[in-house]
């Protein structure tokens, strides 16, 4: 009878589902084996149950006492108790009792809990301090115990007693919804509704509710289940209906004394309650949609692509280049393309800037270049070849190896790369007595150092001190400082000032500028911002729909760019050089980056250029352009050569509806 | 910190003012007395009406209550209605019942679910999903109904434990063992399924976070990306549910103490509640909740201890 907690809480409370995810026809959980059986177990418990005085064989107190303790037979479907009563007959006529007595546990507990925590949510801090201290106090009370209290001075009354253990609960629902309540509440359309001068209660019952529809269900039938085990348990302890009136629990108890000669007795009642609670916790795991998550993880394995450079034979690799990639394709498996036919080589000691809108495919080239794709997701063709040496297939084993130590990573959000767990020392250390093979106290001084290298003037306490006491600016300083803890040759950094503010964000270019000064350090770097590509690249790749459409060196391709794409970019920037007027309206692009698998043949960018024609829709390759870069446009000697350029058009005048004005942003949302 | 003990320790006396409070207002609503229940059924209405002006019942409430907290800060919780016994002392010798109990299965509980738990996540696949289903079922199972089956196949088919009864420690350490395996057992069946759940989630969660990548990125070994980092981040909420399972079956041991007829505490809260022994029913509520405050405070300097936010605070 131990109360449970209410597990799997954390889970859903953190990721309340969109609403708007209904669909029509059966509600999502009942597509699932688990919420299939569970709804309908449930509903045959309850019918059968409510109606057992109708269909049972035999009277819940007709006994048979030629006829004790026997197996299932004929004339008794599940067999007979000491008594010779029929079990059939009592467990259903049994049923009635735990199913609704439970049902009021539930029903209580969310009456209280859910209006408590939509107060707690709305009404600010002091309001819900006090009401959490309350139900921090109910919530450490011996529930079970208390119970008995309750009993004994009420005496039996089970609809009542599981009523008062549904106000006990109330506190553990009210904890749980106040999280979502709280997330639900954080979004903006609610503030939206609110200043559209929605009332308290229509906001809560129109938005906030909807929203914790889910979370409100699956804790209910959780709680169902745990009520329903409350309520055999205390029948168990006797505190149930007296005999000769059956119910589960003592039926379980009455097979316990039995259990040495028959111990058949216990078998149907068990499975019943024991089936029953299934059926609820299955429910509940079915509309969390749990089951979605067991996904297969495991080890990856990751489709070779060697295949396409063993096919025809390759043209000798570039000798001035420390990186090149060569035709690479990233697919989701049994999905769509998310890369295709990516190219550029890295010559070391330069900085070559991946860019172009979100969904265009950087991130991905950038992780494949390490081997470090999310589950689901693999390089299927072409090739990358770091110093000569060929990556795409490389054993897990070698790649681990080269990582850190040759090839190393910084990421768009320093807050969440640095294990909030350890120390900053404690993570600077670990990798370089691994990778340098130092000791602890050598270690130490290196971190220090390294921590001084990257702008951090107390790196002691720095190193003393846990990532979420550092700041932004300073986690990524620590990051890049781990990163050079291997002294590698390479470093990826996948939009590494987008979630700074800007202030920082300069700082931190300037930082990775003078690395690459001092140390001979080549770097690939994603970003959406022209300004960072600007500031700190020596060749470009400008990225649109999983394709490389323009590439040459920086100071061309922003001079001079060719393609509309990277045209339309530029002016839709908003940096304005020192010195240039103001443009009086900026270039937007219409529309937005087509999904992977919903590219258009040829031209990738046609839906949205304005100098689309026919010949656009037809493949067609890429162009030599900028010197040693390309350019992919068909159409590049009309419009580039004839010295036409993007027009931008009055904000507003876009014809079609859903076509979001997206400017790239100097400091752009993160992801 | 010493803000944070402070409020915690706060908390805790307020909890336990709390249990003493509701245990009182419950008594005092109710149409028994103590009278009734001391004198038992046979006794004519003036020598009940005597019997609870003896015992005091009759005077304010604030006054009985003042009275009550006076005795409990001493340590005197009162004696029996039914037999005169004194509860505290009692109560004392069943607490170490339970807590053995409780104790045992929350650790058994804990290796258990951690070791499954963490291999569903790390391993995935058909091993997961059995893992998954079984503790899904396993906490579905009504403990009683577990006990009996063990009891069947442990005691009664094998033979190798006795199916019932309590030896204590101090008589028989070998007796008090297998007296107390098969309790244990039927409680880490429902626990260990709730800490792989828990586990399980915490695990799978901390091995999608960014600095998992992170760490991946630097070339560090799987083991230590597994075992080092990730299991340290799904500590805190295992610890946290430990905690919850601990109380939980602290509270909850009473249907195990009637099924294996173990002198616990929980079967002092239900003959109390079966004879309406209104003190010893309140000397139960205030034992259970000192230990369950006393579990909450541990647990808070453990996760504490292990979490650098709140440490470092």
């Amino acid at each position: 009878m131990s109360v449970l907690p209410l597990d799997a809480a954390d889970d859903v409370a953190t990721a309340p589902v969109a609403p708007g995810r209904r669909r029509r026809g059966l509600p999502y959980f009942l597509r699932r084996p688990g919420g299939i059986f569970g709804a309908a177990w449930l509903v045959f418990m309850l019918v059968a149950s409510l109606t057992a005085p109708l269909w049972r064989p035999y009277g819940v107190a007709e006994q048979d006492l030629g006829d004790r303790l026997s197996l299932p037979s004929g004339e008794h479907w599940l067999g007979t108790d000491p008594l010779g009563r029929d079990l059939l007959s009592r467990i259903f006529s049994a049923g009635t009792e735990p199913l609704l007595a439970a049902a009021v546990t539930v029903l209580v507990a969310f009456g209280i809990g859910l209006p408590l925590a939509l107060i707690a949510a709305e009404r600010g801090r002091r309001v819900e301090r006090v009401i959490s201290r309350v139900t921090e106090v109910f919530l450490a009370l011996p529930a079970t115990i208390l119970l008995l209290a309750v009993i004994g001075v009420i005496g039996v009354r089970t609809y009542i007693i599981m009523a008062i253990l549904g106000v006990m609960i109330s506190a553990a629902v009210y904890r749980v919804m106040l999280g979502v309540a709280q997330s639900v509440r954080q979004r903006l359309y609610i503030d939206a509704a609110r200043v559209n001068g929605l009332g308290s209660l229509r906001v809560n019952a129109v938005h906030v509710l909807p929203s914790m529809a889910t979370v409100v269900a699956v804790q209910a039938a959780q709680l169902y289940g745990i009520g329903l085990l409350i309520v055999a348990g205390l029948a168990f302890l006797g505190f149930g209906p007296a005999e000769p009136e059956p119910s589960w629990g003592f039926m379980i108890q009455d097979a316990s004394s039995y259990v040495f000669n028959a111990p058949w007795l216990m078998v149907p009642t068990g499975l019943v309650l024991a089936l029953t609670v299934v059926a609820a916790n299955e429910l509940a795991d079915a509309i969390a949609g749990k089951a979605s998550i067991a996904r297969t993880r495991g080890r990856r394995n990751r489709p070779l692509a060697r295949a396409v450079a063993a096919a025809g034979s390759p043209a000798p690799p570039d000798p001035g280049a420390i990186l090149e990639v060569r035709d690479l394709d990233v697919s989701v498996d049994d999905g769509p393309a998310l890369v295709t036919g990516v190219s550029f080589a890295l010559a070391p000691g330069r900085v070559l800037g991946l860019v172009g809108e979100s969904g265009c495919g950087k991130t991905m080239t950038a992780r494949s270049l390490m081997g470090l794709l999310p589950d689901g997701v693999s390089v299927t063709g072409g090739s990358i070849l770091w110093r000569g040496r060929e990556l795409v297939g490389l054993p897990e084993k070698e790649l681990s190896a080269i990582r850190g130590r040759e090839i190393a990573m910084i990421s768009q959000e320093p807050m969440v790369a640095l294990d909030p767990m350890f120390s900053v020392s404690y993570q600077l250390t670990q990798p370089l007595r691994r990778i340098r093979g130092v000791g602890r106290a050598e270690a130490r001084a290196i971190a220090a150092q390294l921590l001084q290298q990257v702008g951090i003037v107390d790196p002691d306490r720095v190193l003393r001190s846990y990532p979420h006491q550092l700041s932004g600016g300073m986690a990524q300083r620590v990051a890049i400082a781990l990163a050079l803890t291997g002294q590698p040759e390479l470093l990826i950094a996948d939009e590494p000032t987008t979630a700074l503010d800007v202030t920082v964000q300069a700082e931190i270019l300037t930082l990775l500028r003078s690395l690459v000064r001092d140390t001979g350090l080549s770097v690939v770097i994603v970003s959406h911002d022209l300004g960072v590509v600007a500031d700190i690249c020596d060749d470009v790749a400008v990225m649109y729909a999983g394709q490389v459409v323009e590439s040459g060196t920086a100071a061309r391709v922003l001079e001079d760019p060719t393609h509309p794409y990277t045209m339309a970019l530029l002016g839709a920037n908003p940096h304005v050089a020192d010195g240039d007027p103001v443009p009086s309206r900026l270039a937007s692009i219409p529309g937005t980056v087509p999904a992977p698998g919903d590219w258009p043949t040829g031209c990738r960018f046609a839906t949205r250029c304005q100098f689309v024609r026919d010949e656009c829709t037809t493949p067609f390759p890429a162009l030599p352009a900028h010197g040693g870069g390309s350019v992919l446009c068909i159409r590049v000697h009309e419009v580039h050569d004839a010295g036409i350029r993007w027009s931008a058009e009055p904000v507003g005048a876009e014809l079609a509806p859903e076509a979001a004005i997206e400017p790239v942003p100097t400091a752009g949302v993160p992801r | 910190m010493l803000a944070y003990v402070a409020r915690r320790l706060a908390m805790a006396v307020g909890t336990i003012v709390a249990a003493v409070v509701i245990s009182f207002l419950l008594v005092h609503v109710s149409d028994s007395t103590p009278g009734a229940v001391r004198l038992g059924p046979g006794a004519t209405e003036a020598q009940i009406a005597a019997e609870n002006e003896a015992l005091g019942w009759n005077r304010p409430l604030v006054v009985q209550f003042v009275d009550y907290l006076g005795n409990l800060v001493q340590g005197d919780l009162g004696t029996s209605l039914i037999d005169g016994r004194s509860i505290g002392a009692d109560l004392i010798d069943r607490v170490p019942v339970t807590a053995s109990i409780a104790f045992f299965a929350t650790v058994l509980s804990g290796v258990l679910g951690v070791l499954l738990g963490v291999t569903a996540a790390v391993r995935g696949g058909r091993l997961a999903r059995l893992i998954t289903t079984g503790s899904g079922v396993a906490l579905s199972l009504p403990a009683f109904w577990v006990g009996i089956l063990l009891v069947y196949v442990l005691a009664i088919q094998t033979g190798l434990l006795p199916a019932t009864g309590y030896v204590p420690f101090a008589s028989d350490p070998v007796g008090w063992f297998t007296s107390l395996t098969i309790p244990v057992l039927t409680l880490t069946v429902g626990g260990a399924a709730i800490i792989a759940r828990t586990a399980n989630a915490g695990m799978r969660e901390a091995l999608a976070q960014e600095h998992i990548r992170t760490l991946r990125a630097m070339g560090t070994p799987e083991w230590r990306i597994r075992y080092v980092h990730a299991l340290r981040f799904a500590s805190l909420p295992v610890v946290s549910v430990l905690g919850i399972q601990f109380i939980a079956l602290f509270g909850g041991s009473v249907i195990i103490e009637n099924l294996f007829a173990l002198p616990g505490l929980g079967q002092a809260g239900q003959f109390a509640a079966a004879s309406s022994d209104i003190p010893a029913l309140i000397g139960v509520v205030v034992v259970a909740t000192v230990v369950v405050v006393l579990t909450n405070l541990l647990l808070d300097l453990l996760v504490a201890a292990l979490d650098p936010k709140v440490r470092t605070a």
